[in-house]
């Protein structure tokens, strides 16, 4: 398990998503679950950090992330006053695809299995399924 | 910031062809990149050529804010009629596109020849 809490800071965040790719990696999981925890990971941390947190230095994000053999959860928390995720709206309906923002919370559902928030909005925990480099079967050539 | 095999070191590169820019962008575009690359764009877009050729075929990993920074370029080369167009994303990213609708917005074309053709 790791945990840790990060200064509101984007390079800082980006060391602590490389740790976490670095141990989904020595677990086993192949390109694509790599791809996509970073992706809903760097989109967690982005949220926290400019919407969550306001880029205010003084404040923390707090991260856990449990990489299992078959599943990984992930928990990003910021110290903002938190949001309600139902009423941002789909990016990816016609009149919102121009917009340059909005599509964090989607692509974090589109690549996990599981998204959910806490009641005050602050908190995000994602978690999926290890798909890729899962050994084959005993018996599989 | 030392680059791990997780974060490809972002780089771009910028040729002309006559009334076209090719900007190769390769590596990962993650939170820490997105800045510059839509300050490049911002930058091509003002030089008002008909078309801008995004060549991502050694781009790994975009994040949001990457692709809110071509769209802002979109909307800038938009103003005096100009285009976008994307050249042989790999295959997450392409999906990434896909499922953002973005391939709405972009023509994705297989090689810079084929873009520039049209």
């Amino acid at each position: 398990m790791i945990e840790k809490s990060i200064p509101t800071d984007l390079t800082a965040a980006r060391r602590l998503t490389e740790e976490i790719l670095g141990r989904a990696e020595a677990v086993g999981y192949g390109e694509d679950d790599r791809f996509a925890i970073r992706l809903a990971l760097e989109e967690a941390l982005i949220n926290a950090i400019r919407h969550g947190n306001k880029f205010d230095h003084a404040r923390k994000v707090t991260v856990s992330a449990d990489i299992g053999a078959k599943r990984t959860t992930i928990t990003v928390c910021d110290e903002g006053a938190g949001f309600d995720p139902a009423a941002v709206p789909d990016p990816t309906v016609d009149e919102n695809l121009e917009k340059p923002c909005g599509r964090g919370i989607m692509l974090m559902r589109a690549y996990m299995d599981e998204v959910s928030y806490n009641t005050r909005g602050n908190e995000v925990r994602m978690a999926k399924r290890r798909c890729s480099g899962l050994p084959r079967p005993a018996g599989q050539h | 910031m030392t680059d791990s095999s997780h974060h490809k070191p972002f780089r771009m590169n910028v040729t002309t062809r006559d009334n076209a820019i090719v900007l190769v962008v390769a590596g990962s575009v993650s939170m820490t990149d997105a800045d510059r690359l839509q300050e490049k764009l911002v930058e091509l877009a003002a030089e008002r050529v008909a078309v801008i050729v995004l060549d991502l075929k050694e781009m790994n990993f975009i994040c949001s804010v990457g692709l809110g920074a071509i769209i802002v370029g979109y909307l800038k080369c938009r103003h005096h009629a100009g285009q976008i167009r994307l050249v042989s994303p790999v295959p997450s990213v392409r999906e990434l596109l896909e499922t953002t609708r973005l391939t709405k917005l972009f023509d994705i074309y297989d090689s810079i020849e084929d873009a520039l053709a049209e």
